[in-house]
């Protein structure tokens, strides 16, 4: 017997073990890390506490009173050394525990801090767990389980003390943070845990679940719980935890009673449940909800539980429909049992008081039907609930007789002392008429008759034609269309027996003078004496039939009035839907189903049927099938040049081989541009970075600084300016100083060597695509040479149309001329000419001290040309004077040739259009287009080194080829610039394509519609705009919860969504097939499904998000943490049922 | 569930790309290193309760996008932050060269009390450094804050910033109660269990 006992404890320990070790490593799965102070580590610890305690040999080993097991430690550590450091630590942790409690004491501050309690209990054991050698120390004490336990114990048992020790192998294995506060994990869950508390609450059928939700109003016919009791009480819960929490204060309604432990009998055969009834108010009004304790428990599975079960199983016939995931076993059931009921359904309210057990009552609805019995237990808890009652009614309805008011009492049972059989014996014949009494009821009263004080109240609802409650006449924008639900009850109510429908109108009546309970004591006493035939006196019988006609007139006014409005509203709502978002779908609904099924998207068989002969003709079918079934992953590097338009469809075969050539030509000529201006901007950068070392060093070494750091205005030593990049060092704001002299010297040096004659000539080949200044420019760059003398005098003619290019030609040309000519006289005509040009330059870029450095700031492309010291001398002290003399025009001699020489640098860099004029200019750039570059490069390096490099395709070197990509398309766009975020978009390209060259040409497509999102366009605002307008449409309730918790309908959290086209939403699988989608979708559905997808990812958690009362900062940390995570495929099928419904909605004329 | 916070304090990271903004919030958040962050986009923002005089304090730490491109977008969270680290690498001298430009930003968009506080990350490269510590304790001193050298690698001085900042705002905040007297006390910055958006206004007339 005690063995058998025995055994059970062990089993029920092991078992407890079991289930804390399966939670923690859950919570180490889904949270990646564990709390030390984390509530699932105290029950593990407790649990092994437990397993430790049972069977100890206390007595041998001196443990008498101990009811812990830290004794148990102190003597295993004598022989065992991982025992021995724990008990170490333990100590040392005792130890500081008390001081800092004395300390807390000392300080007056009785508020024990919680963590330290916390983390006393089973100290020992938490410490082994974070120190991993629980399992060791427990194997230790199974091999010698002799020495310390009975044999009765689980240690000592063979079986169960080595499988004990094996459990907690896994827990040890973890790691453990002590990093937060235990209470930091239950005020913020994290996003997973959001999503995966929805799943396990939410039943089978809902589980997240899209737009389409029974739940949202709007378009939709809200389903109202019918009035029949039966429907009433198997009400389906909507999910298990919306209706657990539902029953508590939320913002939708508010709680005007509960109580625990109320007991109602369901269903008939079945005993009384106790459960938790609680009363409502909200927006449907007053709502009476019972639920049995087994679901506020959460179905928690005692024996107590299980043995109901089984007798409930009587009744199979409740078994069979229901298919929720979760609560399958033993939660369905109670399902069917809990009850709601709506209080404007209920006309009458029977109150039978017992002495000995509480009180009843009993719900009679309009029908006649009783609702189940709710039983009170004893303590005035049934006069709570009817005075909550009464309050909950007003100002719209009433108790009927109200409840007195007693002072100092509070609200008590009118004073009805006498009963009056007869009356009852009416009523119950009345609900015995009606066809629908349930027995229950009426045998209880006529048990309790002799004792217990019974009432009958009447509800009633001040329900009259003049006064119509106002939701009646205006229909709330929210529901403006769901008329037909309100319509239903109301003809219905009317249809019933007789005697019920005399009851409706008198009730009516009635209610025009409404009775207070304080003032009409003479009305109660009036009740008292027969308990409800006031309304029974025969004079007013007459005014009866004519109040039921005119209240039948009223109710069909009613009811076309609010169809009318339903309608009006509808009519309204399609206006806006119309003109604001009609814009955003095409017109056009296409199949997914015709011509065949696209579902399974475009396969690989499928393309080949329509590449047959290296010819794909028929997009639309493709867009069609891409858009409704994405394509297969083996063909997407073919298809998605077509999708991206970089092939162009009905293209041949070698029509797309010469344009990936031609492609291919240009990107390695564009590349080959800016990467001269990087050997160029590399070295000035090392310059700079060894300038900062040194004035670093000598910072802390010496003051001799002043030489090292002169100021910009500072003419340094013509020593130093033997080496063009020594100038740099010296310079303060990273801008190179250089003498414009030397600049011409070696452009016309330059420009003569055969291998920088390269550029020029590249540029010119490239030449059909640029703008025309550039055009100009790189003629005027190209005359720079002696060669070419006569052409540079014939160039300026050759666009005199426009004047700004051309006055800056001329002044161009002039210098070159000057440059070559280098004569006397030629000053003169310099003097003249370049002095006016200047001014007008000036004036047109308004900025003149910037321009004035700028002229100063000019550098060589050619680091590899050495200039003789003469000459550099002479640029040197000519640009030296050249600031000084700024004002006064021109200084004397070769001067002037340096100064219309810089106009030319100063021009390049304001030229709009095309960066590679810089490169066949000569190579002359300018400090500040430098400095763009560089910032440029640096950033784009920062964000290549950085981008995916948790994906298995970005080595190094591929690295390079995103890097290459990404400073090709910025030197082609330089006006813009790097943004962060444009390295997002070309990797995934790149992973599919992987080709440099095709890879560039479309990301140069995709950034046709991308970079109008980046900060310098004006997308975003449009899609934010958008989405406010599609959620207020497609989900209402949605909006005004994001309305009404800190407006975050600004839609912020949306940004990187559209920004990078998801990507930093999905995993890279995903992100392909919705990429695809959108851009497949601009040709058959929608060319902004950007939206409908942002719009698909927020209706996929709305339910979480309005559960969880999201504001702003919960909603950005929740799809924060949720990024990677989505359900790319339902999110896209939702996505396209949005697009189809509003489709839908605007074809709806 | 209530909160069991005593103070909310909005902070907020700014500093050029690539400084290391992400990892030095990961670092305070998650007591842990990722070389393998990419850069931030929008806006994130990490959570950490921490404990100051008895308080239970609420750390809510947004992480900016760093290129001056977003400031549009990041400026919009400048107004509620309470506490501003200026992060930039000293490895990087332009950088430290742009702190200025992010306290103009600051001055122009936060409020004019806003704590601040300069943090040179990555102190653990010494041999890369572009700017001595000298360096930024002067720049710090021009601008009356207070600077550490941090490395969210090596988990250096991290923590003692973000505490020595919380600190301060929490001095200040207590400064600014004691001047408005006590009995406005739940009007200052101290959040209530039932303040913000959880309403919970329960009317249950029995026990």
């Amino acid at each position: 017997m005690t063995e058998n006992r025995d055994s059970e404890i062990r089993e029920r320990l092991l078992w407890n073990v079991k289930k804390e070790v399966k939670c923690i490593m859950e919570e180490a799965v889904t949270r990646k890390f564990v709390h030390e102070e984390s509530s699932s580590v105290t029950s593990l610890c407790g649990a092994v506490e437990a397993c430790l305690l049972f069977g100890l040999k206390k007595r041998v080993l001196g443990l008498f009173k101990n009811t812990t097991s830290t004794a148990l430690l102190q003597k295993v550590a004598k022989n065992f050394e991982p025992a021995a450091d724990i008990a170490k630590i333990v100590t040392a942790q005792e130890i500081k525990m008390d001081e800092s409690k004395k300390s807390v004491d000392n300080n007056k501050n009785h508020s024990k801090r919680p963590t330290l309690a916390y983390s006393s209990k089973y100290l020992w054991i938490r410490v082994a767990l974070c120190q991993k050698v629980l399992d060791v120390i427990l194997d230790h004490l199974v091999e010698n389980a002799n020495k310390y336990y009975e044999p009765h114990s689980l240690v000592a048992d063979p079986c169960d003390g080595q499988v004990l020790a094996s459990l907690l192998v896994g827990p040890c294995a973890l790691d453990f943070t002590k990093m937060k506060t235990g209470d930091h994990y239950w005020t913020d869950p994290p996003a997973d845990e959001l999503v995966q508390r929805h799943r396990i609450h939410s039943s089978g059928n809902h589980h997240i679940r899209g737009p389409d939700s029974p739940k949202r109003p709007g378009l939709q016919v809200r389903r109202h719980t019918s009035s029949s009791s039966e429907e009433g009480m198997r009400m389906t819960p909507q999910s298990a935890k919306d209706y657990v929490e539902s029953l508590h204060q939320n913002n939708r309604s508010t709680l005007l009673y509960g109580k625990n432990n109320v007991l109602v009998q369901p269903k008939e055969g079945i005993q009384a449940l106790a459960g938790y009834l609680s009363l409502h108010q909200g927006n449907e009004g007053l709502t009476v909800k019972w639920t049995p304790n087994q679901l506020m428990n959460g179905c928690s599975k005692t024996e107590h539980t299980e043995e109901q079960d089984r007798r409930f199983c009587l009744s199979p016939n409740e078994m069979a429909p229901r298919s929720h995931r979760y609560l399958k076993k033993k939660g369905v059931l109670y399902w069917d049992y809990a009850v709601t009921v709506y209080m404007d359904e209920i006309v009458y309210l029977h109150c039978h008081q017992q002495p000995d057990t509480g009180g009843t009552i009993v719900l009679v609805g309009q029908d006649g039907v009783q609702r189940p019995p709710i039983h009170f237990p004893k303590g005035g808890h049934l006069l709570a609930f009817l005075s909550c009652l009464e309050t909950g009614l007003l100002p719209h309805g009433q108790l009927d007789p109200p409840l007195w008011a007693q002072r100092g009492k509070g609200k008590v049972f009118p004073k009805l002392r006498r009963k009056v059989p007869a009356g009852r014996m009416k009523q119950d014949s009345l609900n015995t008429q009606a066809g629908s009494v349930e027995s229950v009821n009426s045998m209880n009263g006529s048990i309790e008759e002799e004792e217990a004080t019974d009432y009958v109240f009447r509800i009633i609802t001040r329900f009259t034609p003049d006064l119509m409650p106002p939701e009646m006449l205006y229909p709330k924008a929210k529901s403006g269309l769901n008329f037909p639900d309100i319509s239903i009850p109301w003809p219905f109510k009317t249809g019933f027996g007789k005697p019920s429908l005399n009851e409706i109108p008198m009730a009516t009546v009635q209610s025009h003078t409404p009775v207070s309970p304080d003032s009409t004591t003479t009305i109660a006493k009036a009740v008292s004496n027969k308990v409800r035939p006031v309304y029974k006196v025969p004079k007013q019988l007459v005014s009866h039939r004519t109040s039921i006609r005119q209240l039948c007139d009223e109710m069909k006014r009613q009811i076309i009035s609010r169809a009318f409005y339903g309608w009006l509203a509808h009519c309204r709502h399609l206006k806006t839907v119309r003109t604001h978002l009609s814009g955003l779908v095409q017109q056009t609904i296409t199949s997914s189903t015709i011509p065949q099924d696209a579902s399974e998207g475009l396969t690989e068989d499928l393309w080949q049927q329509f590449n047959k002969d290296g010819v794909v003709t028929d997009a639309d079918e493709i867009y069609r099938l891409v858009y409704h079934g994405g394509c297969s992953h083996g063909i997407r590097s073919q298809v998605w040049p077509y999708l991206l338009g970089h092939y162009e469809f009905g293209s041949t075969q070698e029509a797309r081989d010469s344009l990936d050539h031609e492609l291919h030509t240009e990107y390695e000529v564009t590349m080959s541009e800016w990467m001269a201006v990087e050997a160029i901007v590399r070295q000035r950068d090392k310059e700079i970075m060894a300038a900062n070392l040194a004035k670093l060093s000598s910072e802390s070494t010496s003051d001799s600084s002043g030489k090292a750091l002169p100021s910009p205005f500072m003419r340094k030593d013509s020593s130093l300016s033997n080496d063009v990049f020594m100038d740099s060092v010296d310079v303060d704001d990273h801008i190179v100083h250089h003498p414009c002299d030397t600049l011409i010297e070696e452009t016309s040096s330059v420009t003569t060597t055969p291998s920088e004659q390269a550029p020029s000539e590249r540029s010119i080949r490239t030449l059909p695509l640029e703008k025309t200044d550039s055009f100009d420019n790189q003629i005027i760059t190209t005359n720079l040479t002696t060669k070419t003398l006569i052409k540079a005098v014939e160039s300026p003619d050759e666009g005199l149309g426009d004047s700004k290019p051309c006055s800056k030609r001329d002044s161009c040309s002039l210098s070159s001329k000057h440059d070559t000519i280098e004569s006397q006289h030629s000053l003169e005509v310099d003097q003249g000419m370049p002095l006016p040009e200047q001014e007008e330059f000036y004036t047109e870029n308004d900025k003149e001290v910037q321009d004035m450095l700028m002229v100063k700031n000019i550098i060589i492309t050619n680091p590899s040309v050495d200039s003789s010291d003469t000459e550099q001398l002479i640029g040197t002290e000519t640009s030296a004077n050249f600031l000084e003399h700024m004002e006064d025009a021109l200084s004397v001699g070769d001067a002037g040739s340096h100064i219309s020489a810089s106009h030319d640098s100063i021009i390049s860099p304001h030229t709009p259009g095309s960066p590679a004029s810089h490169a066949s200019n000569g190579g002359v750039y300018s400090a500040e287009f430098l400095e763009d570059v560089g910032l440029n490069l640096h950033r784009i390096d920062k964000d290549v080194q950085r981008c995916d490099r948790n994906y298995f395709y970005f080595t190094p070197e591929n690295l390079d080829k995103l890097r290459n990509i990404m400073c090709t398309y910025v030197w082609k766009h330089l006006d813009i610039g790097y943004v962060q975020g444009m390295c997002d978009l070309v990797a995934p390209l790149l992973v599919l394509l992987d080709d440099e060259s095709k890879t560039y040409s479309c990301f140069c497509e995709f950034m046709k519609r991308m970079s109008h999102n980046f900060p310098h366009g004006g997308a975003m605002d449009t899609h934010f705009a958008n989405m406010r307008s599609l959620i207020q449409i497609l989900d209402s309730e949605l909006f005004e919860h994001m309305h009404q918790n800190g407006d975050y309908t600004h839609f912020y959290f949306c940004y990187r969504w559209f920004l990078l086209d998801f990507k930093r939403e999905l995993i890279y699988d995903d992100v392909f097939s919705v990429w695809e989608t959108i851009w497949s979708a601009k040709h058959v559905a929608s060319a902004n499904f950007v939206l409908f997808v942002a719009l698909a990812l927020v209706e996929y958690y709305r339910d979480i998000i309005l559960d969880n009362n999201m504001d702003f900062t919960d909603i950005i940390k929740f799809f924060n943490e949720m990024a990677e995570k989505h359900n790319a495929k339902q999110v896209l099928k939702i996505s396209r049922d949005l697009v189809y419904k509003l489709q839908k909605l605007i074809d709806n004329k | 569930m209530a909160k069991t916070y005593d103070y909310l304090f909005k902070l907020l990271l700014i500093g050029d790309s690539g400084v290391g903004k992400t990892c030095v919030l990961f670092r305070f958040s998650e007591d842990a290193f990722n070389s393998t962050f990419i850069s931030t986009i929008g806006i994130d923002f990490k959570i950490r309760t921490i404990e100051l005089e008895g308080k239970k304090i609420k750390l809510q730490i947004w992480d900016t996008a760093g290129q001056e491109r977003f400031r549009t977008i990041t400026t919009a969270y400048y107004r509620g932050a309470m506490g501003i680290m200026l992060v930039y690498d000293i490895t990087n001298d332009k950088s430290f060269e742009n702190i200025k430009n992010w306290i103009r930003n600051i001055e122009e968009h936060a409020s004019s009390d806003v704590e601040k506080m300069i943090l040179g990350n990555k102190c653990d490269m010494n041999d890369r450094r572009q700017v001595s510590k000298d360096k930024g304790e002067q720049l710090a001193i021009s601008f009356g804050v207070k600077f550490m050298e941090t490395s969210a690698k090596a988990s250096i001085n991290v923590e003692e910033a973000f505490l020595t900042l919380a600190r301060d705002i929490k001095a200040k905040m207590d400064r600014k109660l004691d001047a408005t007297g006590q009995n406005n006390k739940n009007q200052g910055q101290q959040l209530k269990k039932s303040d913000g958006k959880k309403r919970s206004g329960w009317k249950c007339q029995i026990l």
